[in-house]
């Protein structure tokens, strides 16, 4: 799983579960307060009702003024009912809003106490009710209890708290959508410097670029600094693996220089042996410094690489008058080392100047087999070719070095080594142009 | 014909400048690059060979350094690496040619008289001016198909008159080109080859193939067969 959908997967988690929990608090601290609110009104149509109870002596009885405390309580299943009963007897009194709805009878009553109770009534609806006791005194001290109770209609707090959380959940959602888009972009933009980091490593493996640059945030500049580091190092090593091998060949083919010198070439079984021997160190050397396919890629463009060595090679067969006609696009690049092209092309170029009578073409493309690139290099002369039994053979002395005839295919098996530590392949036909046509394809991937 | 040769490797100096010497040519030599880059600045040469792994200054420093001052002669790099990167180094910095070590001595001799050739213009190694033809690799000269016999000396006057024919060349150029650069310069020897020289070629004194110019030194003046 990628560190972006990780990251993001994680914090949505965080962030449903604590909107969830925050929803839920808050849902029930809103139920409380509305049924605190919804108390707190009943009670104060008690107290309103009470306030225009009066006790009327001579007939013993409870009476109310004429003006009822709410307007709701007149006017019929408004939601607002009160019903005063006298003490554990009959029903004294009912508000008009009352009429022809079935009541519920209040449960606990007792002296001068506050009963807030949700009662339901017999065909099923739901109401919340508060009851108090209270108790009037005639002059003979005796004691007349009445119960207030007052009931509002469920519906009407059930429509609150669902319009609550209608808003609530709503706004929660718009919150968490809001947060999920910031944290998307927030993620998006912290691990930019990352997505960057991949992206330049792709370019040096590409070789577009020579090593990461220095301009990555804090938390990353030790990666990239010892990635750079590791790409040096690799590089430094390379350069002086090659130059021990160069001092190496120099040390050797210079004895052999003088043996061969010396024998004035009187001596034809040592004079072969010394061939024979500057042959294998030539191959084997050649092989060992060949860089071949390096993960931190190296690219060399083609044309000019190509271009410099048609020009030296011009001027050593300067007397040949040979045309090289030269297809090449600027923008395609050999996937490897400058040395290791160097090669490849100085070799092939040197046999066609050597072959070729008046003419030589180079040409490269890039060709895709079976959706893979590959860099297609051909080198043709109009010489005199390579006999089709003799091609095989050719071929077959770059793996025996040193059955190598001297000055012979050294060149050609060299260029084969080469190809194929890239992994590619050579092969050999007739150009057109009426020689050999050396074709050399590197896979570019 | 004077050749530099500049070679660290001691022994192959020695032999190489022996090899060179029996063919017919002058040889100084040089063992590093600093010694080799002021004698090519100071004396003429015709040709340098040049060893591209050189101590003080490396060989591709070394043709630079003609190459700056205008030094014109061509130059035979030998490489003991063999890597096409030195090889294309070498040519870029202003040599003619390379070859890779070890080689025979009939391909350093090849080389160097197709490069002395290639540098005076001519493009086989069978000089031929009038009648009278010089063939570089078998140093054989002859006259309407009579081989004539010569001296070493009169050989290397008749070779660089040949090679440079039609251009005056000083008496002070022939015994620069011909003899070792402690030859007595003040000595009248060179008079007394050409006239042997004339006498060889034009015992009837009639072609007069050598143009004496007063005070300017000599011309070689029969043309050039194409």
């Amino acid at each position: 799983m990628s560190l972006n959908r990780r990251l993001l997967v994680a914090a949505s988690v965080v962030l449903f579960v604590f909107l969830g929990l925050t929803g839920l608090v808050l849902d029930n601290a809103f139920q409380n307060s509305a049924e605190q609110a919804q108390r707190d009104r009943l009670q104060s149509q008690i107290y309103a009702l009470l306030a225009t109870a009066d006790f009327v002596e001579i007939d013993q009885r409870l009476q109310l003024g004429d003006a009822l405390p709410e307007p709701r309580l007149g006017s019929p299943q408004s939601g607002l009912y009160a019903v005063i009963y006298k003490s554990h007897k009959g029903v004294v009194w009912k508000s008009p809003s009352s009429v022809a709805l079935d009541i519920p009878r209040y449960t606990r009553a007792k002296r001068a106490k506050w009963y807030y109770e949700p009662l339901v009534s017999k065909s099923g609806k739901q109401f919340f009710s508060l009851s108090f006791t209270g108790v009037w005194e005639d002059r003979f001290k005796k004691q007349f209890e009445y119960v207030f109770q007052v009931l509002e209609d469920y519906a009407i707090y059930n429509k609150q708290v669902a319009s609550f959380r209608h808003e609530l959940w709503g706004w929660l959602a718009a919150v968490a959508a809001v947060l999920l888009l910031a944290q998307g972009l927030i993620l998006r933009w912290s691990l930019q410097p990352l997505r960057k980091v991949a992206s330049d490593i792709e370019a040096v493996k590409k070789g577009s670029v020579d090593r990461l640059k220095e301009n990555y945030p804090l938390e990353i500049q030790g990666l990239t600094e010892s990635i750079n580091t590791f790409i040096d190092s690799e590089r430094a090593q390379r350069d002086r693996y090659r130059h021990t091998l160069a001092d190496l060949a120099h040390s050797l083919k210079t004895p052999l220089a003088v043996l061969k010198t010396g024998l004035h070439g009187q001596d034809k079984v040592l004079d072969d042996q010394i061939d024979h021997m500057r042959n294998i160190v030539n191959y084997q050397l050649q092989r060992a410094s060949s860089a071949g396919r390096t993960t931190m890629g190296v690219h060399t463009p083609l044309l000019k690489v190509v271009e410099r060595i048609i020009s030296s090679l011009e001027k050593v067969h300067a007397e040949k008058t040979i045309q090289c006609i030269v297809k090449v696009d600027s923008d395609l690049k050999f996937p490897g080392e400058q040395g290791d092209l160097m090669e490849l092309a100085g070799n092939l170029l040197e046999n066609a100047y050597k072959w070729a009578q008046q003419k030589i073409q180079v040409s490269a493309s890039i060709k895709y087999v079976n959706n893979k690139r590959y860099l297609n290099i051909n080198v043709e002369d109009d010489g005199s070719g390579i006999p089709e039994n003799r091609k095989q053979e050719v071929l077959l002395r770059g793996r025996r070095a040193d059955e190598t005839v001297a000055g012979h295919g050294i060149g050609l098996s060299i260029v084969q080594e080469i190809v194929s530590q890239y992994g590619g392949h050579i092969s050999l036909n007739d150009s057109s142009l009426g020689g050999a046509s050396i074709l050399l394809s590197i896979p570019l991937e | 014909m004077r050749i530099l040769l500049i070679e660290d490797e001691d022994t192959l100096r020695e032999q190489l400048a022996a090899v060179i010497t029996e063919a017919g040519f002058i040889v100084e030599t040089a063992s590093d690059g600093k010694q080799g880059l002021f004698q090519g600045q100071e004396y003429p040469f015709d040709l340098a060979v040049v060893d591209l792994g050189l101590p003080k200054l490396s060989g591709i420093e070394v043709i630079q350094g003609w190459r700056s001052k205008g030094k014109d002669f061509p130059v035979l790099i030998l490489t003991a690496r063999g890597q096409w990167q030195e090889k294309v180094e070498g040519l870029e910095a202003g040599a003619d040619d390379y070859m890779v070590k070890p080689f025979s001595e009939e391909e350093l001799l090849a080389r160097i008289r197709a490069l002395l050739r290639r540098a005076t213009g001519w493009s086989q190694s069978q000089l031929q001016c009038g009648d009278i033809v010089l063939d570089l690799t078998s140093q054989a000269v002859s006259q309407c198909g009579q081989s004539i016999e010569m001296t070493a000396y009169e050989y290397r006057i008749l070779e660089y008159m040949m090679l440079n024919s039609g251009k005056v060349i000083s008496k002070t150029e022939l015994t620069e080109h011909i003899y070792h650069q402690d030859f007595d310069r003040d000595s009248n020897v060179i008079e007394v080859l050409v006239g042997r020289l004339r006498k060889k070629i034009d015992p009837a004194n009639d072609i007069k193939p050598i143009e004496t110019l007063r005070g300017r030194g000599y011309r070689f003046v029969l043309p050039r067969a194409v």
